[in-house]
């Protein structure tokens, strides 16, 4: 295996994204190695990634977001890549902001994340979401003491020991945000941020979209578990 | 207990153990979760046989009528169930997702949609 980057696209039902996704990865991004995680779509979102020549982790059934997420990051970390990044496949992240992600990691941070309020000119989303972003970022702030502006976002970067620990069976696989972070904060992971330019996303459906407030109060509960749960094994 | 509720009430109970051990017996249900049905059902007769355990139960929790006793032992016990319930799906869920995965993984390793290089 020559390349030290990849790249997990979680994809449920993004046939017609992929191919100006993926594309354009690949001219930004020509010696990084590309997986689909395939999360039991109902269109032909692995025939298309086939058809482009990528990879495609085809789960049997649909596991949501986070499920998706992690079988592309078990993959990664099976093959032993230094550095996977997680990249939406509805065309919100820009390729370019990657090679920062990379960087951090390459110089010793555990898990970098692309932040979309810190980068100048992103676009924002909806005054809802923005609102939810806020609530999150505030919490987990508060939880973690970190200063990470974004938590929700999707576009991260993970080392070794992100890896490690985003595999685990019981790591949260409904949305891995806020909550995630703060596991990832008990396991005195080194976490870092990056701008990183948001655009709007080409589905009106995308993942983390939807049940907005059963999403929050879920959320909520999850930061709690996080917080107060048992990890003494997540530190090693 | 007038002596033909108890008769209506000892026949309900005794079919419903009559299923619990048919149902383990055709393994339709698994052992394991038999004890909890057997338990109940076994409660259920010893109470309808000894209608004063459950007059001095009553008079133990503090309640005014054994009526009230019964259905709040009822809930109770099937709020445990469904307590008992939710985790073991929390578990199942757990499992399936390491197993959809891990599928995945594996068909992926040994060639089935696997593209090996990008072009």
């Amino acid at each position: 295996m020559s390349a030290r980057v990849l790249i997990v696209i979680p994809a449920w039902n993004e046939a017609r994204n992929l191919e100006p996704v993926i594309g354009e990865l690949r001219r930004v991004r020509p010696a990084d190695d590309i997986i689909v995680v395939d999360d039991g779509s109902t269109d032909d979102t692995a025939a298309v990634a086939r058809r482009l020549g990528v990879p495609v982790l085809e789960l049997p059934l649909h596991l949501g977001y986070g499920g998706a997420l992690q079988g592309g990051v078990k993959w990664g970390l099976r093959r032993g890549y230094p550095v996977v990044v997680t990249f939406d496949g509805d065309g919100q992240h820009d390729p370019q902001d990657v090679s920062a992600l990379v960087q951090a990691v390459e110089a010793g941070a555990d898990l970098v994340i692309g932040s979309r309020i810190t980068a100048p000119g992103s676009y924002r989303g909806s005054v809802l979401r923005q609102g939810g972003r806020w609530l999150f970022g505030a919490l987990a702030r508060a939880i973690t003491g970190l200063p990470l502006t974004d938590p929700t976002s999707g576009l991260k970067a993970l080392g070794p020991r992100a890896q490690t620990l985003f595999a685990l069976a019981r790591f949260p696989d409904r949305f891995p945000d806020a909550d995630a972070l703060v596991l990832v904060q008990r396991a005195r992971l080194r976490v870092e941020e990056r701008p990183a330019h948001m655009r709007p996303s080409r589905n009106a459906h995308s993942m983390h979209d939807g049940r907005a407030v059963a999403y929050t109060f879920n959320m909520l509960f999850s930061l709690l578990a996080a917080a107060v749960g048992r990890q003494a094994d997540l530190r090693r | 207990m007038p002596l033909r509720q108890k008769v209506v009430f000892l026949a309900i109970a005794l079919l419903l153990l009559m299923v619990i051990v048919e149902l383990v017996r055709r393994r339709r249900m698994r052992v394991e979760y038999s004890w909890v049905w057997i338990a109940s059902g076994v409660i259920t007769i010893l109470l309808i046989l000894r209608y004063d355990m459950l007059i001095a139960l009553t008079t133990f929790v503090g309640a005014a009528i054994p009526t009230s006793t019964l259905f709040f032992l009822c809930i109770l016990y099937l709020a445990v169930l469904c307590l008992n319930y939710s985790v073991r799906l929390s578990t199942l869920t757990r499992e399936v997702k390491e197993l959809a995965q891990e599928l995945a993984l594996l068909r992926l390793e040994h060639g089935r949609g696997d593209t090996d290089r990008p072009v």
